[in-house]
């Protein structure tokens, strides 16, 4: 298994590690079947997301790719964050073995989950 | 940048006095062993040579040893070559849990081909015990398959006791019984004795002896009948087909004669340094757990899980620091597999996953575990503030800290 200069960056050097304490998004995803968890919060502002940070737990593609996605995010408005796909994670790390590229797909889901809680808690706020 | 390789139980590095004696087998020595001339008659002597060495290893008769390509094959010859000869007596093996998987995958092959398999627990110590053995034998068991140690976490299993039980067997009149331990960890790294052991049949592996890759043996006692794996060729009186690979072979007797030598110093070098590094690590990194027996286990190897974490992640983060390390947890295309050996310790998926094997080898110096002592907590303490199970560890544990005040505060 060989990873890329980057994705050992990212390893080494996480970009946006941690958590918000009064995020006004977050998620929480684990992959079912390994157990791989990752966790997102964001400071949301005007339809953009001003701040992300990550917390993650699993095999290293899973930590390369919260890092990736996290990076990725931030200054992203709400509607491209939602799009952003697993390939595009994949990419910003040079690329990921076939056989991580589960990997990409939690970090799609949690971003994904963090922005639909958020929607989701603006709509009880109007109603 | 500084490297320092604990992986030995991975391989070891080629010795240099092996290197020289092997040297003259690649270039002017470079017979057939089986050819009739001179040329032939050199290859054959050197061959004959290192065979008496691997022997005198393992306290073996020359003729007791079949030179074959590793550990993988050696497996593969005993219990296939065993069962497959005997299969009209019976179709009962008995192993282990932890076995590696060059005789976990075979006994998985022969249970698909009508062999029943009974597979020993080894309990939170990494043991298998004596009496689950002597319970799970049937009239019709032909082998007992159990290592000699352990490839991950290091512990060494009752085998000579296992030996003493076949021969109790076998004094009851029953014949078709065979004992047989895969010592690839061991042999090096323990005194090993076939006679001390009782044994059948004991794998071996030049490369975990400083020695190159691709070169083993099987000691096969006197009086044991196998049917042959590879065929095609007389050489190694019928039970392996196959040109012998004269330097490697060369390479294997130099090794096996320098652990037999260097054997009790290799020995005390390594657990000293072992306990060095598990005393450093036990002080500077909280929430670990060393996983095997504590005494009954190979001086060289320490296998430790750090909680909240997992393997893989601390292996590479190690070895972009230079230090090379492994784990026995892999995690592909969405399906985790934690360690089977830490799984059959009794400890959960997380445990399992976090756990990493630190193999020390002969030439592994003091500096080069100060060195690991320095960059490790810094790996784990990144890794964990990175773990959402970590933090909420820590949540919990403030809470309980909080909990604890409220409990002792004085009522007023």
């Amino acid at each position: 298994m060989t990873y890329s200069d980057i994705f050992k960056d990212h390893l080494a050097s996480p970009r946006n590690a941690g958590e918000i304490p009064d995020a006004d998004a977050s998620a929480e995803r684990i992959n079912p079947v390994c157990g791989d968890r990752l966790r997102l919060t964001l400071l949301i502002s005007d339809g953009r997301i001003e701040r992300a940070r990550f917390l993650a737990y699993g095999c290293p593609p899973t930590l390369a790719c919260g890092s990736a996605l996290a990076e990725m995010i931030e200054g992203m408005t709400i509607e491209a964050a939602r799009c952003v796909s697993r390939q595009q994670i994949a990419d910003a790390l040079d690329g990921l073995p076939a056989r991580k590229q589960h990997a990409a797909a939690l970090a799609v889901e949690t971003v994904r989950a963090a922005l639909d809680a958020e929607r989701d808690s603006d709509f009880v706020m109007v109603k | 940048m500084r490297r320092v390789y604990l992986d030995n139980s991975a391989t070891t590095p080629v010795d240099r006095r092996v290197v020289e004696a092997m040297i003259p087998y690649l270039t002017e020595k470079f017979g057939n062993a089986s050819s009739v001339h001179f040329f032939g008659q050199e290859a054959r002597a050197a061959v004959d040579r290192a065979r008496r060495e691997v022997a005198l290893l393992i306290n073996a008769r020359p003729n007791e040893i079949v030179l074959l390509s590793g550990g993988t094959e050696a497996n593969n010859l005993a219990i296939r070559g065993i069962v497959e000869n005997v299969a009209d007596h019976g179709r009962h093996i008995i192993t282990s849990l932890i076995e590696h998987s060059a005789v976990r995958g075979v006994c998985d092959a022969l249970e698909k081909r009508g062999w029943e398999i009974t597979r020993l627990p080894v309990y939170d110590d990494g043991v298998v015990r004596l009496d689950d053995v002597r319970a799970a034998l049937r009239p019709d068991t032909v082998l007992i398959t159990v290592m000699l140690a352990n490839n991950e976490i290091g512990t060494i299993q009752p085998i000579a006791e296992m030996g003493a039980l076949v021969r109790e067997e076998r004094a009851r009149g029953r014949r078709h019984l065979w004992l047989h331990t895969d010592a690839v960890q061991a042999a090096g790294r323990m005194p090993v004795d076939v006679e001390v052991l009782g044994c059948d049949l004991l794998s071996l592996s030049a490369h975990k002896l400083y020695a190159p890759k691709g070169v083993g043996a099987l000691f096969v006692r006197r009086s044991v009948r196998l049917t042959p794996q590879n065929i095609g060729g007389h050489q190694e009186r019928e039970r392996r087909g196959g040109t012998e690979a004269v330097p490697s072979v060369v390479a294997f007797g130099a090794a096996a004669a320098l652990a037999r030598e260097e054997l009790s110093q290799r020995i005390d070098h390594m657990q000293r340094l072992r306990d060095h590094l598990e005393t450093g690590v036990a002080a500077r990194v909280p929430d670990i757990v060393f996983n095997g027996h504590r005494t009954q286990r190979l001086p060289h190897l320490s296998n430790i899980s750090f909680r909240f974490i997992e393997g893989e992640g601390l292996l590479i983060n190690l070895d972009m620091q230079g230090v090379a390390v492994s784990t026995g947890s892999a995690c592909s295309s969405g399906s985790l597999e934690p360690s089977p050996i830490i799984r059959a310790l009794g400890r959960d998926d997380e445990m399992a996953r976090g756990s990493i094997r630190f193999s020390l080898g002969k030439d592994t110096t003091d500096e080069d575990i100060d060195y690991v002592l320095e960059v490790l907590p810094r790996a784990v303490e990144n890794l964990r503030r990175l773990s959402p199970l970590y933090q909420h560890a820590l949540a919990d544990r403030a809470c309980v800290v909080a909990d604890e005040k409220d409990v002792l505060a004085p009522a007023i």
